[in-house]
């Protein structure tokens, strides 16, 4: 069947159809809400609320909607769980994104060399990503940070040491493919430096699944912190929501409670940050969306 | 006597972005034994929704029969049960596709690949539709069938892999043969070759063919009796010799005069300006008006219906007032 | 597939693994402090004595090469050290650690795919269908939860609500003098919550792929062309598209066992299963570097038998990749 809509041209940019697209993709802006609302709660939740998440305030194991005060109960020592639940996040979130942010500063740059330049250049740092893909992350994250003793800053690093491959391929797989587009030779023709064609022509082509990739990373990095923190490797003297699962694990059975607010504080900002994700992802491709 | 297929004022839809399409619209042609039918029409014309209608194939949804009639035999297909379809597809009606190189399973030898169509519709173990497979590939003309039989479709030529499909397709002696642009995709000296081999299995098997093709050569070469057609409807319907002799609707004329001839170098080839229009953006009047050199007021307004105005059933009504 | 290949995957492999051993010996002299004291662990209370001993099996007081060619050796010959923790070789430590591990990932592996697959390709049947739906939200929060709460929140229902499971180890003690029968079926029953809590994740994200996959084949010519021939539904989804749609399916199987053996970590620490995983935590809170080491080692090792399987398994299903 023939299908070509010949009155459907429109002059739009690519980025402007994309965010029309997205805004009318109801999972993805419910993802934005939410992703907003929990921001918004890290953020200012501790000036408007105070209270220390390290104070022991009441008894052990107050269950919650008991007392007013500690709407959510209080923990196995008595500390308030509403006050770890808000000053729990930031920790989480800004690891999250100090840790994507460096895994997407080395695996772009490390593919784009690969993908752009090809031939031993590409067969060695192929062979250093699957070398670092062979390394189980999270035990390798673990190592690295036992090693650079545990703070917000080192277990970033580690995060970003140990999950740069994926998005080195799959920028190489973009490169490669742009590469030989005519733009590209174009820009050849007229004498552009490699540094130009990496950087501002093929990079900015590439950028669509990178930044669905960049997004869905900030949700594994934020998962990734949370598993070391929970493991007892995160920093000792920051509060996050990791922690204080890691930290009431023997007392799961006497109350629920301690484990169970901040496993949900954990599964709603990923799962805010995926809903992005996706939306992006079906704004940059509207064709899959019709299948 | 009635015909062997028969399809009547076929009617199927579409479910598209731009709403409910109607990709063939009061669609009639029909194949008698043995004979040779070709549908004739530029891409996206409905000659391949036709065929996978025949084939109860039509992707559902988006796509549905939304009325008229299908009979094979004297059976109605377009109500038939879906087992019943499947009972009748290789037995009954068979197909072969435009493109071999991707019409064959991957991981599947080509052996077990016919063995399983034969083993779908009779009563024979593995060993026996293997052997039954081989002769086929034998007399599709594949030299070494038994050692081919074991290849993989990667393996063999895209002139082989369409000789195979043949195989496939004769391989429960189908009373009809649908042909979707067997040729399209293959060499020139292949496609000769092919159209050898699909008369060659008409006369032994006495299978009815549905050669669908934009290719009027070939429509000079294989078919009896052809139907044109366009923008889903069929348009002219008569005997090979009369279309391609005296071809009446505007359209069948500029087809013909796309017929590269020998001998005949003082003219420049002939072309159809325009293109065929998006089925979402038809209109009242006739489909072809817009690129037709005889429009008239009364084509843009009013479709016209296939009747024998002329020489043989057209649908025009240039044709139908000439000869008022 | 040729045995060249096979030997030149494996002696990729072999040099991957020396990687991790170089990697290994770097990481020991990254860490702060004199290495003796880093091996013999800081909690281990060493004495001057047993430093001068690590310095003289580790080759501590020569140049760094050789130290390093020291290491090497050792590994060869599967001598990772002495857990001074522990008081026992790296190897056997591990040697008791490294079953339940096969054991809980393998399970883990199996459980996901083969639910996930079904799941996809039910899913696919209908692209808009409930089905799918279920399948793309259940993809989003299986991402979305963290492993170890998911083990959390499964203790806490199988202790309290619905004691059916057991929620914590691999044995009963009760059944220390039981048959090997019950006590296989002992160890089965224990392995219930720690495999599903760990397959959870990964079961929708195979669902989520093979729907992809799947959906993918489904539009392809030769799907159409078993249709054609007469195949079920059940034989054209689970015989045609299935192998097909599983070439992506095994690609990403092989490129999740290093996350898996990472969710192991989190799972056997959870539901105190005696792993590796389990291992490598309580020796990194004892900063008994030796074991950490062999830990890291023999997990990587693991995932390059698993890649080097997968590889081979990968040219087996498709035939287009064999004998090259």
């Amino acid at each position: 069947m023939s299908d070509q809509s010949v009155t459907e041209f429109k002059a739009e940019s690519p980025a402007l159809e994309a965010w029309r697209m997205f805004r009318r993709n109801i999972p993805a802006v419910i993802g934005v809400i939410m992703l907003m609302v929990i921001v918004g709660a890290t953020l200012y939740g501790t000036f408007l609320y105070g209270g220390d998440p390290f104070e022991i305030v009441w008894a052990p194991h107050e269950p919650p909607g008991v007392t007013p005060e500690f709407p959510l109960g209080t923990d196995y020592l008595g500390r308030n769980i509403v006050a770890g639940m808000l000053t729990g996040g930031g920790p989480t979130l800004a690891v999250g994104l100090a840790a994507a942010a460096l895994t997407m500063v080395i695996g772009i740059s490390l593919g784009a060399l690969a993908g752009y330049y090809g031939g031993w250049v590409d067969n060695l740092l192929m062979r250093i990503t699957e070398f670092f893909q062979v390394l189980p992350a999270l035990l390798f994250a673990m190592v690295l940070v036992t090693l650079l003793s545990p703070s917000l800053w080192t277990i970033a690093l580690a995060i970003g040491v140990v999950s740069w491959p994926q998005t080195a391929r799959l920028t190489r797989a973009e490169f490669l493919k742009i590469k030989e587009l005519e733009y590209v030779t174009a820009a050849r023709a007229i004498g552009a430096r490699n540094k130009r064609i990496i950087w501002k022509v093929i990079l900015p082509n590439a950028a669509p699944p990178l930044i669905v990739s960049a997004t869905l990373t900030i949700g594994v990095a934020i998962l990734f912190e949370a598993g070391l923190s929970f493991l007892g490797l995160g920093d000792p003297n920051v509060m996050s929501w990791g922690l204080m699962i890691g930290a009431n694990r023997e007392y799961i059975l006497d109350a629920w409670w301690p484990v169970t607010f901040p496993g949900l504080a954990i599964f709603f900002t990923v799962f805010a940050v995926s809903l992005i994700g996706d939306g992006l992802n079906d704004a940059f491709n509207p064709k899959l969306r019709e299948r | 006597m009635s015909a062997l297929l028969e399809i009547e004022d076929l009617r199927v839809t579409f479910r598209t972005r731009y709403g409910e399409v109607t990709a063939l619209d009061s669609v009639s042609m029909h194949v008698n034994e043995g004979e040779t039918l070709g549908v004739v029409g530029e891409s996206g014309c409905g000659k391949s929704i036709t065929a996978l209608s025949v084939m109860g194939l039509i992707p559902s949804p988006p796509g549905k029969i939304a009325g008229g009639s299908i009979r094979l035999n004297g059976e109605e297909l377009t109500t038939a049960s879906p087992a019943r379809l499947r009972a009748m597809r290789g037995p009954d009606a068979a197909m072969i596709f435009q493109e071999p190189m991707t019409s064959l399973n991957p991981v599947f030898t080509v052996g077990d690949q016919i063995a399983e169509a034969i083993m779908l519709h009779q009563k024979v173990d593995k060993a026996q539709a293997l052997k039954d497979a081989v002769a086929l590939l034998d007399r599709v003309g594949i030299p070494s069938p038994e050692t081919r039989a074991k290849d993989y479709p990667h393996q063999l030529s895209g002139g082989m892999r369409q000789r195979v499909m043949i195989a496939m397709a004769v391989s429960c002696r189908p009373k009809v043969l649908i042909a979707d642009e067997p040729t399209t995709a293959l060499d020139v000296t292949v496609q000769a070759q092919i159209f050898d081999l699909l008369n060659e299995i008409q006369r032994d098997f006495g299978v009815a063919i549905i050669l669908i093709t934009h290719d009027m050569g070939a429509i000079s070469e294989m078919a009896d009796r052809v139907a044109v057609m366009y923008a889903g409807r069929v348009i002219e319907d008569a005997s090979a010799d009369d279309v391609l002799d005296y071809p009446q609707h505007p359209y069948a004329r500029g087809l013909i005069d796309c017929i590269p001839a020998l001998g005949r170098d003082d003219h420049r080839l002939a072309e159809i300006p325009g293109v065929v229009p998006p089925l979402h953006l038809l209109g009242q009047g006739c489909a072809f008006a817009d690129r037709c050199a005889f429009k008239q007021d009364r084509c843009t307004r009013e479709k016209p219906l296939l009747g024998s105005h002329g020489h043989h059933p057209v649908a025009c009504h240039g044709i139908e007032e000439a000869r008022l | 597939m040729n045995t060249s290949y096979i030997l030149r995957r494996l002696f990729y492999g072999l040099l991957l693994m020396l990687g991790v051993v170089v990697l290994n010996f770097l990481l020991i002299r990254l860490a702060p402090g004199d290495p003796a004291v880093v091996i013999a662990g800081e909690m281990g209370g060493a004495t001057e004595e047993m430093l001068e001993s690590i310095r003289e099996e580790y080759g501590l007081n020569k140049p760094v090469l050789t130290q390093l060619g020291i290491y090497i050796a050792n590994v060869a010959q599967f001598d990772l050290g002495e857990s001074f923790f522990f008081n026992q070789p790296v190897t056997t430590l591990i040697g008791h650690r490294i079953g339940p591990t096969i054991l809980l990932v393998i399970t883990a592996q199996l459980l996901s795919i083969v639910l996930g697959v079904f799941l996809g390709v039910i899913a696919a049947r209908k692209p808009n269908g409930p089905m799918s739906a279920f399948v793309s939200v259940f993809a989003t929060i299986g991402y979305a939860v963290p492993v170890f709460w998911t083990g959390i929140m499964l203790i806490i229902l199988f202790a309290s609500v619905v004691p059916i499971f057991p929620v914590e180890g691999m044995q009963s003690v009760k059944l220390r003098d039981a048959g090997f029968f019950v006590k296989a079926l002992d160890v089965l029953h224990h392995l219930i919550l720690p495999a599903f809590t760990l397959a959870i994740i990964y079961l929708a994200q195979y669902a989520r792929l093979s729907r992809a996959s799947m959906l993918e084949v489904l539009g392809s010519d030769y799907i159409r062309t078993a249709r054609a021939k007469g195949a079920s539904e059940g034989s054209v989804l689970f015989k045609h598209a299935l192998r097909n749609a599983a070439l992506p399916i095994l690609t990403v199987a092989g490129l999740q066992f290093g996350n898996l053996i990472s969710g192991a970590l989190l799972v056997e620490t959870v539901f105190n299963w005696p792993g590796m995983g389990r291992l490598a935590f309580d020796s990194i809170l004892r900063r008994d570097y030796p074991t950490i080491m062999g830990v890291l080692f023999f997990a990587s090792f693991m995932v390059v038998v698993a890649n080097i399987l997968t590889d081979l398994s990968y040219r087996l299903a498709d035939p287009r990749l064999r004998g090259r």
